[in-house]
């Protein structure tokens, strides 16, 4: 299939998935990540930590762990796809960041997407995908806080690229 | 819808989803980091095209009281928590679609980026447990709510119910502008063309040069 030779023009994908997002949009909520994410983390927690976790206030009054939220559902859906395509097109192989500077980097980005997200209670998604197409006051909030992000995180990125 | 219902059309959005992305490569982080850094605009024009045709569809629905919109107070939260993500997705070199896709191909450095994402959250959930901003969503009210930073729910919808001007009427201009921003791009792109064009038509003339002599 040509699908799995062959890249995929961008422009058709992210068409597609706009189109599909405005049915789901009608159906549940538009596209999210991060609520789904914070949802895995609560449940992941809860497995450790038991009973213990409802005496942090968060887990009870903003995200109370349940399995049925639908938006978990999207994540694994994204991996499981993300696996159907690389496997079919002969891309799944394990890659490991060589430098210690690309782990350091890593952590240090996921812990920012992780704090950013729930402080702002939206992810890049919901932003783009979600509030500013519904030009809710806060996708523009939440886009001028990504810019002027990505901005600085470029220059850190080009900085440590040609340090 | 039931909850098992909604679960299943999730998953099978997100499948379709990840199946597009991982195939087509496209990436957020790329649509914002490319144009900043190097000048290129492969994922940022599919994303004002995305954006564009959400507008519409989401601002139509809206006119109709269709669909279900995003409901929450908004605030300097938002500003402040992007700005750190997008400082993170830059770093780890991947967003929150990215780091899944990612993983699913075999990427062990977007596995690691995904476990920090999740370690991030629960970090900020203690921080949220011991000064509760921003406002819980029970405790909101939809208005402004300028002591805690919250400047209340404003969307398409609500612009309509305030000013009897169609939702979709605002979409319109919304659909306008990133227009003019995709405009923008595909004129940077001819320029830049243009250039190389120049470039390699000088580099051709000189060995062509060198040639006869």
């Amino acid at each position: 299939m040509k699908l799995f030779k062959n890249t995929l023009d961008p422009m058709i994908a992210l068409t597609l998935i706009a189109v599909l997002d405005i049915f789901l949009f009608l159906l549940v909520g538009a596209w999210t990540v991060g609520g789904g994410e914070t949802m895995i983390t609560g449940l992941v927690a809860e497995l450790f930590m038991g009973d213990e976790l409802a005496r942090i206030p968060f887990w009870n009054l903003v995200f109370k762990p349940d399995a049925g939220y639908w938006k978990i559902y999207i994540s694994l859906g994204m991996l499981f796809g993300a696996i159907v395509g690389a496997v079919l097109s002969k891309e799944f192989y394990l890659r490991l960041p060589r430098r210690l500077s690309e782990w350091v980097m890593i952590t240090a980005g996921g812990l920012l997407m992780g704090f950013g997200i729930r402080l702002a209670f939206v992810c890049n998604v919901s932003t783009f995908f979600g509030l500013t197409p519904q030009m809710n006051l806060g996708g523009y909030l939440a886009i001028s806080g990504i810019l002027a992000g990505a901005w600085v995180g470029s220059w850190i990125y080009k900085k440590i690229l040609e340090g | 819808m039931s909850v098992v219902a909604e679960c299943i059309l999730a998953f099978i959005f997100g499948s379709v989803v990840g199946l597009l992305v991982q195939r087509s490569r496209f990436c957020n982080t790329a649509a914002l980091r490319d144009a900043m850094l190097f000048k290129t605009y492969r994922n940022t024009k599919p994303l004002l095209i995305a954006m564009m045709i959400l507008t519409f569809g989401f601002t139509l629905f809206l006119t109709f009281g269709e669909g279900k919109a995003m409901h929450f107070d908004v605030g300097l939260n938002q500003v402040v928590g992007l700005f750190l993500f997008g400082i993170g997705m830059v770093l780890a070199g991947a967003c929150t679609v990215s780091t899944w896709v990612k993983a699913g191909e075999g990427n062990v450095g977007a596995m690691w980026a995904l476990l920090f994402t999740f370690v991030g959250m629960f970090l900020f959930s203690l921080l949220w447990s011991a000064n509760y901003w921003p406002p819980a969503p029970a405790s909101m009210t939809g208005e402004p709510n300028f002591e805690a930073l919250q400047f209340g729910f404003i969307n398409a919808r609500t612009l309509q119910d305030k000013t009897g001007i169609p939702a979709v009427a605002f979409g319109m201009v919304q659909i306008f502008l990133l227009g003019l921003i995709y405009r923008a791009i595909l004129k940077k792109e001819q320029a830049q063309q243009l250039q190389h064009d120049l470039a390699a038509a000088k580099h051709q003339a000189k060995s062509a040069g060198t040639g006869n002599s």
